[in-house]
């Protein structure tokens, strides 16, 4: 029986709200950094600094937000805009970054 | 992580920078390095390469007289195949029985019991494929089921599903994409994934 992580991980998800979007059978991403924010997900949980779990629930969570937030300018439904927010989120949870830290280094990429 | 981006337009733009920004942070402090997003990806992004079964759906978009004789008796038409391996129609191969995709008709295949999967046509599965709830899911809606890949079957096509069981292992032959009349067969197998032999997905030109 085949056991990677990174397929039990994906499997788990589907037949739930937050499963990853696929296209004629296969994961499909827009761009490079839902590309990444998928990977280093993973990676994460692979090597045990946080339980799949943990993220999956801020996943829920941020996907819960977005549906509740009815506004006149909410923006357009983007999957991977719920899954880099629970990352973010987990990564702070779990201490392997502070919001000072990712608030500059992101403000440092976008400049 | 800020707000000063005041612009849908900089939806893109601001996600990305924050992908990057958590990537580089995290390499930096050697929790991951440059080639882990890679090495994740490679897990769902690795071709197949050449496998059997691709071989054999080529063969049946070139032959039509070969395709009927594959959906008549499947490891029949498997034999007379010369550039497989030996020991295709043995083992798990004995009893694989072939259905088409076509005008009006989708098929797919899934599979109530762990050992019924048809190895030596379509390789390792994925790991989906022997999930409880996706077999269980997919008998049950399986045009739900097909959306959740990526695959709209429009409403006008019956979704025939195949339980494959120790008895009988079933696989699909896709229908031959448009655009493809001066390929040959080679060419033309490697437009054949698994999934589209399992029937998540359709054959696409490249």
């Amino acid at each position: 029986m085949l056991t990677q992580f990174e397929q039990y991980a994906v499997t788990s998800m589907m037949g739930a709200g937050d499963t990853p979007p696929r296209a004629n059978g296969t994961l499909c991403f827009a761009s490079e950094w839902e590309r990444s924010a998928f990977g280093v997900a993973l990676a994460l949980a692979r090597d045990g600094h946080f339980e799949w779990e943990d993220f999956r629930r801020n996943l829920i969570a941020a996907i819960g937000d977005w549906e509740r937030a009815e506004t006149s300018h909410t923006p357009d439904w983007n999957y991977y805009e719920q899954w880099l927010a629970a990352l973010e989120a987990t990564m702070l949870q779990h201490g392997l970054a502070t919001p000072e830290e990712l608030a500059a280094r992101t403000d440092a990429a976008a400049a | 992580m800020t707000d000063r981006f005041q612009y849908p337009n900089d939806r893109e733009a601001r996600s990305a920078a924050r992908a990057k920004a958590l990537e580089s942070l995290l390499i930096e402090k050697g929790i991951i390095n440059a080639t882990t997003v890679d090495t994740v990806l490679k897990v769902f992004e690795t071709k197949m390469g050449p496998f059997n079964g691709a071989k054999i759906v080529a063969r049946a978009w070139v032959d039509p007289a070969f395709k009927q004789r594959l959906v008549a008796d499947a490891p029949a038409a498997i034999a007379e195949m010369t550039d497989l391996p030996e020991g295709m129609a043995g083992a798990e191969g004995e009893h694989m029985r072939a259905v088409a995709n076509g005008e009006g008709v989708h098929n797919l295949v899934i599979c109530t019991l762990c050992s019924c999967y048809p190895w030596p046509v379509l390789g390792l599965p994925p790991y989906w494929y022997k999930d409880p709830t996706f077999r269980s899911r997919a008998a049950r809606e399986p045009r739900a089921v097909l959306k959740e890949f990526g695959l709209d079957v429009p409403s006008a096509t019956e979704v025939k599903v195949w339980d494959s069981s120790a008895q009988i292992r079933w696989f699909v032959i896709p229908e031959r994409p448009a655009g493809t009349e001066g390929m040959s067969e080679s060419e033309l197998a490697a437009l054949v994934t698994p999934e589209s032999m399992m029937g998540v997905a359709v054959a696409n030109a490249a």
